[in-house]
């Protein structure tokens, strides 16, 4: 029966509530914990408690002889299972051999070295401690500047100088920059390690039909399509008879963009034992052996004129990528590399990166994968640069953007900036907290012996990944629309969103494009045996890149509902729209959903074309899009506590056009939450024998609700040429722009005391050490 | 983690000696010692419960001693793993003679300081749920030893006078 779909308001730019949210709220959602098999096994995954050591031997006798107990592997037994991948290639870039199950040595704490399979996950945690492995522990290294020096203990004995890769960057004449400079600024900064800690961990269900010869791996990730090729060529499958389904996944922020040893090893499992097997990674595990964030440690230079015009940036940046590489490792610090002039018109950079091996778990793509740590660096240079200058951050700042008319603005590290007006987000922020008179009353306050800073940051984004050749695994997005035969409508997107509301946005795009109601359509991602291949969601670029996608098939839509519409109304003379094409002549109108019925009854079709209301379009990018945007922070120092009180979040984005901006306002809060986490508690510590010392949330300090301080977001709207919709992404400027935001006023709050710089994180002991000992840390 | 600090036992250095190289009388006075066997000269091997934080295990492992210089002085090396992680300790204690301040000794004022320092490592998930209670949990486990051991003391002296 057909629907009658009706044309309906404009719903591109509306806050409109999310369509994914009534399951989430009432939990009903479908997670991979909640998928139930007949027959289903469990897995449990034996972990080396060694930074380092030797595997003299392993005896799984004890735990296969106990009731219950079906199955033990061992390194040895996955030999014909492929490495773990990396995706990322660099010159030179030395990759380790990383088999899904530790063979003769472990690398990190966490390192698999066994996994047992039982009819029952208590059955499976218990056998895991009755397997015996003879370790003969070796020297660890978990500092990526220890691992540098000499006679450091090799992670890997084959490079004993721990060093993956090193990587240079050079653009205009950065040594004559430096000596013609002024004035130069120096600082050390780091950006710590920090735990993605999405509250769904990862988790794995694997079911191997023999007599089809098909197998189905229902995996929280954010990349099916990928996982799908990649895990079939590790497995030594056909990619067809492989079929990936991700269920709802509890967020991602990057640590799901991978490909895990325990994807293949559930798959291996199951083709094993003949029956569907579960992996649910516990909490400690998620600590241990999920990929880690960050890991910088940077050394900047900043050439500059006495008049605040900069001239030059140095950056050695020492990059702690852990044991192994995961998917992306070795990329993430050259998007640091790509980003670290941020907005400001540095002619000349030199940079060079060290990736090194330490005896941790790896690092990866974690909410902004590299451009936190970029914006860091240079937002608390800009910072150092005004203090020594004596010039104020935010004029600093407005006096090196590139003009209004400067665009597409090609930087010294090669990117071309799309489309850009830099002082509009940052002048809107001063405004929104009334900038001088703030400096007035922190004058006011410091006079009264209050520790009250005012933090600018501003941060230039690249996101909406691709275009392809500037990807590791193909930068374009798919899309496909139909329309059933009841006139329904379904969308598929090659995107995979696990919390960022595709399902509501992509609606919003298609109902204005043809003039349907919301609730006439569905939005489908993540089962590759369904859904045409697509590249998956990370990076911002679901809208921006799967959007178009979107934008394109639907016009292709379009043009077959006019052909159809022309021939049902027989006239050369219709126009479509609102759900209905309309026959200008006479008047007449026929509605969609007749129109996709008389398709697919196919009684009679247009010339040239076939059956069918269907439409795929694969886009890809011309460029990556930029989005840009000022973050204010007032903040004050507890002298007598150290704690730090945000009492004021000015964040003013400029992503362009916006469909949802309640979606988008959620995006810059989560943002700005990962980012305080960064910037005041987070920090994932190993200790000199490479243990994880923080490895629950008892010592994992994640920010509460009670961190968050109230966000006023404001956005300017700069067009940008990149994509058809004019979008760019949102999904981790929050979290870009708000660590150098956060500290820059912590250290202004200080600054009368002498401090030029704090690492982060800020925690209240290592401020109130500095206060009491007036500056001196 | 480093480890550093002494107890004074009411007991004489040569006696204080013996008693730390006693295998019955360590067994008795290491907290959560569940066994504790001679295996050969200067070694042992021993079976102890670990309670750190929410993380409790069964631990196997050596203890060794080196470095002999009877009754100065002795080097203490423990290695155990178990389910919930590892451990090992390296500690060198000094028997000094010292007057007993405080409590009851039926040897009057003369006593033994015993100093230790060492260093203890911890690793696998002992390391990574516990570590924030570990330096505290190791004080008690060494203060908790000592106690019992000058009890230890007490009563083996009392039994050798008291026919």
């Amino acid at each position: 029966m057909a629907t009658t779909i009706t044309k309906t308001e404009t719903l591109v730019g509306k806050r409109i509530r999310r369509k994914e949210d009534p399951r989430l709220i009432t939990g009903t959602a479908t997670y991979v914990d909640d998928i139930q098999m007949p027959g289903m096994h469990h897995a449990c995954i034996l972990r080396s408690p060694h930074g380092a050591a030797r595997i003299r031997s392993i005896n799984i006798k004890p735990a296969i002889n106990q009731a219950g107990v079906v199955a033990v592997f061992i390194g040895k037994d996955i030999e014909a299972v492929g490495p773990v991948p990396c995706g990322a290639s660099l010159p030179g870039l030395r990759v380790p051999a990383h088999s899904i199950l530790a063979k003769d040595r472990v690398y990190y704490v966490g390192h698999p070295v066994a996994v047992a399979v039982a009819t029952d996950r208590y059955i499976a945690r218990d056998a895991i401690d009755l397997i015996e492995v003879d370790y003969e522990p070796l020297q660890a290294v978990s500092d990526p500047e220890k691992a540098l020096e000499p006679g450091a203990p090799a992670v890997h004995p084959e490079w004993p100088d721990n060093t993956a890769f090193t990587f240079h960057q050079e653009g205009g004449e950065p040594e004559k920059a430096f000596k013609e400079a002024e004035v130069v600024v120096k600082q050390r900064i780091t950006s710590q390690r920090l735990v993605p800690t999405s509250i769904e961990t990862r988790g794995v269900v694997a079911d191997y039909r023999s007599a089809e010869k098909n197998l189905t791996l229902y995996s929280s990730t954010q990349i099916p399509h990928l996982l799908r090729t990649l895990v079939a060529q590790m497995l030594g499958l056909a990619e067809n008879r492989m079929r990936v389904i991700t269920p709802e996944v509890g967020g991602g922020f990057g640590s799901k963009l991978n490909v895990y040893a325990e994807e293949a090893l559930m798959g291996f499992v199951a083709m094993k034992i003949g029956k569907p097997v579960k992996w649910i990674e516990s909490r400690r595990e998620n600590f241990l052996c999920t990929i880690h964030g960050r890991g910088h440690v940077d050394y900047y230079e900043i050439a500059a004129r006495r008049d605040g015009t900069v001239l030059g940036l140095r950056l050695k940046l020492i990059q702690d990528l852990g044991a192994y590489h995961q998917l992306l490792t070795p990329a993430i610090p050259t998007l640091s590399v790509l980003m670290m002039p941020g907005l400001y018109k540095f002619r000349n950079v030199i940079a060079d990166i060290v990736g090194v091996f330490t005896n941790c778990v790896p690092t990866d793509a974690y909410r902004g994968a590299g451009r936190p740590e970029a914006t860091h660096g240079i937002e608390r240079m800009m910072d150092l640069l005004a203090l020594e200058l004596k010039m104020d951050p935010a004029e600093l700042r407005l006096k090196n953007f590139p003009g209004k008319g400067e665009f597409p603005y090609l930087t010294a590290t090669g990117l071309s900036y799309d489309s850009g007006d830099y002082a509009a987000p940052l002048k809107k922020a001063l405004d929104m907290v009334d900038y001088h008179k703030l400096r007035n009353a922190q004058r006011d306050a410091k006079a009264k012996g209050r520790l009250m800073g005012i933090g600018i940051s501003t941060y230039g984004e690249i996101c909406a990944f691709g275009p392809s050749p500037a990807t590791p695994a193909g930068g374009w997005e798919s899309a496909t629309v139909k329309i059933e035969p009841s006139g329904k409508v379904t969308v598929l997107t090659g995107t995979s969103p696990h919390g960022q509301g595709e399902e509501t946005t992509f609606a919003q795009i298609a109902a204005d494009e043809l003039g349907v109601s919301m609730d006439d359509i569905i939005v489908l991602h993540g089962d590759t045996s369904i859904v045409q291949y697509g590249i998956g969601t990370f990076g911002s670029r679901s809208t921006a890149v799967g959007g178009p996608a979107l934008y394109y098939a639907l016009q292709d839509l379009k043009a077959k509902i006019k052909k159809f519409g022309e021939m049902l109304l027989e006239s050369d003379d219709v126009t479509c729209s609102g759900g209905q094409c309309i026959c200008n002549k006479t008047g007449k109108t026929i509605e969609f959903a007749q129109i996709a019925a008389a398709s697919y009854r196919a009684m009679k079709l247009p010339p040239n074309t076939e059956p069918g209301l269907m439409a795929t379009h694969f886009w890809e990018p011309p460029n990556f899009a930029f989005p840009f945007g000022a973050h204010i922070v007032v903040s004050e120092v507890d002298r007598d506590t150290g704690q730090v009180e945000i009492q004021r979040y000015v964040a003013v984005d400029d992503c362009v056009n916006i469909i949802n901006p309640l979606l988008v306002d959620g995006q810059i809060h989560g943002g700005v939450a990962q980012g305080l986490g960064q910037a005041l508690c987070e920090q994932a510590v190993y200790d000199e024998n490479a243990q994880l010392i923080t490895g629950e949330l008892m010592d994992y300090a994640l920010p509460k609700a009670s961190t968050m301080p109230y966000i006023e977001t404001g956005h300017t709207i700069t067009p940008s040429p990149v994509n058809p919709l004019g979008v760019k992404g949102v999904g981790e400027a929050g979290t870009i722009g708000c660590s150098p935001a956060v500290v820059n006023s912590v250290v202004d709050a200080l600054s009368h005391l002498g401090v030029r710089h704090i690492d982060m994180p800020l925690t209240s002991e290592k401020l109130w050490k500095l206060v009491r000992q007036g500056g001196q840390a | 983690m480093k480890v550093g600090g002494s107890y004074t036992l009411p007991l004489l250095r040569q006696r204080a000696h013996e008693l730390l190289q006693d295998p019955a009388i360590l067994a008795r006075c290491m907290p959560g010692c569940e066994d504790l066997k001679k295996i050969g000269p200067d070694e042992y091997e021993m079976q102890m419960k670990v309670v750190v934080s929410a993380v409790q295990g069964l631990f196997a492992g050596k203890v060794r001693i080196t470095d002999q210089k009877p009754p100065e002085s002795f080097r203490l090396i423990v290695e155990g793993s178990g389910k919930v992680g590892f451990m090992k300790g390296d500690g060198l204690l000094t028997l000094v003679p010292a007057t007993v301040t405080t409590g009851v000794s039926i040897l009057g004022s003369e006593g033994t300081e015993v100093r230790y320092e060492g260093d203890v490592q911890v690793g696998g998930t002992l390391a990574g749920v516990g570590q924030r209670l570990l330096d505290s949990t190791a004080k008690m486990i060494i203060r908790k030893f000592f106690e019992k051991l000058a009890e230890a003391g007490a009563e083996t002296e009392q039994a050798a006078i008291v026919p």
